[in-house]
């Protein structure tokens, strides 16, 4: 009777400290898949070309091997960037000793948003270029691979007050270019999840 | 005992008492004035202003300048009534910082709420400047550059 009990609490044991050991959940992948035969293949980023605050060029060699969080936003928004560019700078800070992890923010106004502009903006935000960077381009290339790649509203609408909709989406993006998390970067709760996912993605 | 008091004391003691209640009716409306601007004001700053400026009203680094503690606003009242509505562009130095984003003006604000906001931000954040009146308003708009 008493060696069974012990068998059992040793089993029981066991099983709880496994459950206790299990990997945090694994982050979802975005977009369509496809199966080689062998591997499934998940939806990456299409290969781009863009030009950062330091005119240097920028392009999915870039981000190798490195996890990336990209928004749309341009300077001269007053709706939702200003939010969105607070909440980012709280990424920013919270990923400061993570050299693996780097920002990517797309201006969606390139006429408007030259170089310089996005050199003085991201010099009045106090940030470094090596790990944020600001870039501008094509419009049609910005808008495509904000849809097609990053599944983000941007469009121009004279409608708008400010002459574009678009979402105030932060995407996450893992070091194989592949989109793993999507986050509201306007709500401060999201952006909290948006940072421990950050931490989950790096352990994989 | 008599409790009754004697005539001229008596007037004395109802003139006493009838200023005390006139004081605290003059008092509370007062109040009552201020605090529907303050919290208009405050309703108002959060649908144009706090998206850049903060809701605490620290600004955001070096690209959009504080309204708390503000030197700026404090010196500038009747300028700043202007900024609110047709806005700014160029360089402008707050608290020794240098800022120089265009702000774009919100047109459509009316003197009442112009009195609002600028109530709200002049009482706000450790402030107490008191309430900024609609006559404040008109003779600021009258100074402003651009029209």
């Amino acid at each position: 009777m008493k060696k069974e009990f012990f068998a059992i609490t040793f089993i029981v044991g066991v099983l709880l400290l496994a459950g206790c050991s299990t990997k945090p959940a694994r982050l979802p992948f975005f977009g369509e898949r496809t199966f080689n035969g062998k591997d499934t293949l998940y939806h990456t980023i299409a290969p781009f070309q863009f030009i950062d605050q330091d005119s240097v060029a920028i392009t999915n060699a870039t981000f190798k091997d490195k996890i990336y969080v990209a928004d749309f936003f341009f300077t001269s928004c007053r709706t939702i960037c200003p939010i969105m560019k607070t909440q980012m700078l709280r990424v920013y800070e919270a990923t400061q000793n993570m050299p693996d992890v780097l920002i990517l923010s797309h201006t969606i106004d390139p006429e408007y948003d030259t170089v310089a502009l996005l050199h003085d903006y991201a010099n009045r935000l106090d940030v470094k270029s090596s790990r944020w960077h600001f870039v501008t381009g094509a419009k049609d290339s910005i808008f495509k691979i904000a849809q097609t790649s990053y599944f983000a509203t941007a469009m121009e609408d004279k409608t708008e007050p400010d002459g574009f909709i678009h979402s105030g989406a932060f995407l996450l993006i893992d070091k194989k270019g592949r989109l793993r998390g999507k986050y509201d970067g306007a709500r401060e709760e999201d952006v909290n999840r948006l940072i421990g996912d950050i931490k989950i993605l790096r352990q994989e | 005992m008599n409790w009754q008091l004697a005539r001229p004391w008596r007037v004395v003691f109802g003139i006493g008492m009838a200023t005390l209640v006139m004081c605290f009716f003059s008092c509370s409306s007062h109040d009552t004035k201020f605090q529907q601007y303050f919290s208009q004001g405050q309703s108002l700053y959060e649908k144009h202003c706090s998206n850049c400026h903060q809701k605490n009203g620290e600004g955001l680094k070096r690209l959009y300048p504080p309204l708390a503690n503000s030197d700026f606003f404090k010196k500038n009242l009747p300028t700043s009534i202007c900024i609110m509505k047709y806005g700014i562009a160029g360089e402008m130095k707050v608290n020794g910082v240098n800022f120089n984003k265009p702000m774009p003006g919100v047109p459509s604000l009316t003197e009442l709420e112009l009195a609002e906001i600028a109530t709200y931000i002049a009482n706000s954040w450790g402030a107490e400047e008191g309430r900024t009146t609609i006559e404040q308003v008109t003779e600021a708009l009258k100074s402003c550059k651009t029209q």
